[in-house]
């Protein structure tokens, strides 16, 4: 088998819910060594749904299982001193520790930065919190939505005439995964090459802020404020357009759009009518120009006009697929993207797989999503030499 | 003081969002990276969003969002179709770690520039191609931008107003999340080289590192065989949970409750209205049945509010709530004003621009925190350094490449971009307002000591 690009990176990896899990397992899929803590209740992600079969069972989360595959789990109730004391003891040989608690959190348990760089001062520390670990919002409880509200991508998502929207699912939470693993690995560089190990404070509404164009810069440059965008524009349709089967986001490149060589390749005589022929009677007419634009594509099938637009006109169309078309797609499956990994649980099932292709070293889940505490002996005897019976005593006393 | 990522030597071919916003990342830690550009077809960036909404002068120096996505980086303009260029271009990456580009495969290969032709003149580079849907496969040809990969991702069906369309948000978002991982891959490819000192190629599909981030969706049909549908700001466990009207012109706030507590103290806030004792939002599975129904209700309450009183008043009882913070207020939000999240540039004054504040990180290093050291680079500013200064480039040749045209500060065809009005945008709808004193406001707020940065 080959190598993975983190082999011999040690990463303590004591997150739970989505953003923290994300970036342990990007570490982990690339070879990472992470070795995952929970409470001794679980990771409130085993709780999550999608469960498979729709069976809401601890082990059956597949939001769970795709978050923490790879990785090892041992649980541990660091509220008690013992397993503070063996938190501190694993920690002492890691070179990354990942947490994503609320600020408060840790320093109340002693296990804080500053206390881990005293065991270990070469360690790198990653904290990912909602709005990090200082400023006046640091406690402020948050969710999804309401990064995209604080983030400010919620104020240009949508239409004009309506609310502000977000996407589906949980974004933030894997913005914020993807942007604590890069920086792990900066500072893991630096303490290879230094020794010298430093806090990495990873607030949830920076990701979202640092990636939106043409937003605070409209301002910085122009004085202006953006916002959501009318329904009907004229020039510029990047809305997905209704075809016969499905919807397909018809980009024109260009300042000014081509539209009779858009009616011509749909087929679609009334673009040329004379109400669409400048860019002002255009955004006049703005409605029965986007009317005119779907009553042609609606005669298309949205994979042969993808095609097509590609093959003759150069156009950029891009066809909205369904999950279940992303799963099928010919191109996700010529390079392999899908994984099935088989879970002791609940068997085989399909995952997201590979999210960039590395020729060298790449992406391989090592093993499933681990059971509740399925590594304790491993870790706690194996590694840090208790015995079975002290194991046996720690069980019995709530610690793990 | 030393950066992490201080001797590590980038060369970035790229455009738009996906490379530069990636390359931008590693720049902040103190990647050298050297922009290669074209006067012939200047990166799509360069020629709009323009400052003071202008087209005066060296217009290709003075947009917007050029300058968010290169702080920290050299331009080097290189007419590739010119045999002196490509071999510049060979030179540079002989001396590099890591090659960055997002064209299609198509012109990587004109130019022969895949990963077979770079590793005979470095063998241990390590390059990295982000597409639309990935450098192999049936569509590796087709070109792509954000908005048409978050459709292929699978994200974009299931997101958008439940009565509607699949939605799009005004960005292209897909290329952002497709530079975050990107960012990644170098620095796992770089981990890789330090411990065997092998090089590698690295192929992003920009479609598929946004799948990466939805597999409730994935799994869900895999499985289960089920597709979500679309729901706009609902959420499925939590209710109330959306967005809603504030006092003034477009003002909202976004509330999700988790909990009964957080339910109460909602109703709290909001002086219990009548119908927060109405049976049918007594608890959480009620209020999703009767959704619609509190989502008017509440929205009548939340409508005689300030969306930041709201906000924190909201929040000192334990409410999530955010509120929807437009660009102006994000640049004058007290939280990432204290945090220090934006940092202030000086510009070239060729460009015509003053100190402004430019968007930061999506981190903090407690020992190198790293930063924006100089603002983006103009055409072709750093021709002579790269070429004579770097590569030894006599100076007789780089003059005689300058007088053919293949490197340049200007573009070929410097014909300015046509700009819409202030005026023109405000009755279009791109934008909702405009502050004829933005310079005074942002100086009195970014106040800038000359002789910092660049």
């Amino acid at each position: 088998m080959q190598d993975r690009a983190l082999e011999g990176v040690r990463v303590l990896d004591l997150t739970h819910h989505v953003a923290g899990p994300y970036c342990a397992k990007l570490l982990a899929d690339f070879g990472a060594d992470v070795v995952k803590i929970e409470r001794p209740e679980g990771d409130i992600a085993r709780n999550m749904p999608p469960f498979f079969n729709d069976e809401a069972h601890p082990d059956k989360s597949l939001l769970f299982a795709y978050l923490n595959t790879g990785k090892r789990s041992v649980t541990l109730n660091l509220k008690t001193a013992t397993g503070n004391a063996l938190l501190e003891r694993l920690a002492a040989d890691a070179d990354i520790v990942v947490e994503n608690f609320a600020p408060r959190v840790l320093p109340s348990l002693g296990l804080d930065y500053p206390a881990l760089r005293r065991i270990n001062p070469a360690l790198v520390m990653v904290s990912i919190s909602n709005f990090g670990q200082t400023g006046p919002y640091r406690d402020y409880k948050a969710a999804d939505i309401v990064h995209y509200a604080l983030g400010g991508l919620m104020y240009i998502f949508g239409s004009a005439e309506r609310e502000p929207l977000k996407h589906a699912l949980r974004q933030t939470q894997f913005k914020a995964g993807a942007n604590a693993a890069t920086a792990a690995l900066i500072g893991h560089c630096h303490q290879q090459f230094s020794g010298e190990g430093q806090h990495i404070d990873i607030s949830i509404q920076e990701c979202v802020t640092s990636a939106l164009r043409d937003t605070t810069s409209l301002y910085t440059y122009a004085g202006s404020i953006r916002q959501r965008q009318p329904a009907y524009t004229g020039d510029m349709p990047r809305s997905p357009v209704a075809t016969a089967d499905g919807y397909i986001v018809p980009i024109h490149f260009g300042g000014a759009v081509d539209w009779d060589g858009v009616a011509d390749f749909i087929d679609e005589p009334a673009l040329k009518d004379d109400s669409f022929a400048t860019p002002e009677s255009r955004f006049a007419n703005a409605k029965a120009l986007q009317e005119a634009l779907e009553a042609g594509m609606s005669k298309w099938r949205k994979f042969e006009l993808m095609r097509e637009a590609h093959k003759r006109r150069g156009h950029i169309y891009g066809v909205v697929h369904s999950p279940a078309e992303t799963l099928a797609s010919e191109q996700y499956k010529a390079r392999g993207y899908f994984a099935d990994i088989e879970h002791p649980a609940f068997g085989n099932a399909t995952y997201p797989g590979a999210p960039f292709i590395m020729s060298a070293t790449p992406w391989r889940a090592a093993s499933p999503a681990p059971e509740l505490g399925q590594h304790n002996e491993a870790i706690l005897c194996g590694k840090l030499g208790l015995s079975l019976s002290e194991l046996d005593l720690l069980r019995a006393s709530g610690v793990v | 003081m030393r950066l992490p990522l201080d001797g590590i030597r980038i060369i970035e071919m790229g455009q738009l969002i996906a490379i530069p916003h990636a390359i931008k990342l590693l720049g902040d830690m103190g990647a050298e990276v050297i922009r290669i550009e074209s006067c012939a077809r200047l990166d799509n960036y360069r020629t709009h969003s323009l400052y003071e909404n202008s087209a005066e002068g060296r217009h290709w120096d003075r947009a917007a969002n050029f300058y968010e996505q290169n702080r920290n980086k050299y331009s080097l303009t290189l007419d590739l179709r010119n045999d002196d260029c490509i071999a510049a271009l060979r030179d540079l990456i002989s001396v590099s770690d890591v090659f960055a580009e997002n064209f299609t495969p198509r012109v990587m290969r004109n130019f022969r520039l895949e990963y077979e032709d770079l590793r005979r003149v470095k063998p241990d580079i390590i390059m990295v191609s982000s597409t639309g849907y990935g450098y192999i496969g049936p569509w590796a040809d087709y070109g792509a931008i954000g908005y048409t990969t978050e459709a292929t991702s699978g994200l974009a069906h299931i997101t958008g107003y439940k009565d509607g369309p699949p939605a799009l948000p005004e960005i292209p978002y897909a290329d952002y999340t497709a530079a975050e991982h990107t960012a990644f891959a170098i620095m796992a490819a770089l981990a890789y080289r330090a411990r065997t000192g092998k090089g590698q190629f690295i192929d992003v599909s920009q479609s598929e590192t946004l799948t990466s981030t939805i597999p409730e969706a994935i799994m869900d049909y895999a499985a289960n065989g089920r597709t979500a549908e679309r729901i706009g700001n609902q959420d499925a466990a939590m209710s109330p949970h959306g967005c809603y009207p504030c006092a003034g012109k477009d003002k909202w706030i976004a509330i999700a409750v988790a909990a009964n507590a957080q339910w109460q103290a909602l109703c709290d806030t909001l002086d219990n209205p009548a119908w927060a004792a109405d049976k049918r939002f007594a608890d959480a599975a009620s209020r999703l049945t009767h959704l619609d129904d509190l989502d008017a209700l509440l929205s009548k309450s939340t409508a005689q509010w300030d969306q930041y009183e709201l906000m924190t008043a909201l929040q000192s009882k334990g409410v999530p709530a955010g509120a929807v913070l437009d660009g102006k207020r994000l640049l004058f939000d007290p939280h990432l004003q204290a945090r220090g999240f934006y940092e202030t540039a000086e510009h070239d004054p060729i460009s015509g621009i003053p100190p402004l504040p430019y968007t930061g990180r999506p981190w903090k290093f407690s020992h190198t925190p790293g930063g924006l050291r100089s603002a983006a680079p103009t055409l072709g500013k750093h021709n002579r350094f790269a070429l004579c200064e770097m590569l030894g480039m006599p100076t007789a040749q780089a003059d005689s490449l300058e007088a053919s045209g293949a490197i340049g500060a200007a573009p070929t065809r410097p014909s300015p971009p046509r700009i819409a009005s202030i005026q023109e945008q405000l009755r279009r709808g791109q934008i909702i307002a405009n502050d004829a004193d933005y310079k005074q406001r942002l100086a009195q707020r970014f106040p800038h000591k000359a002789g910092m940065g660049d």
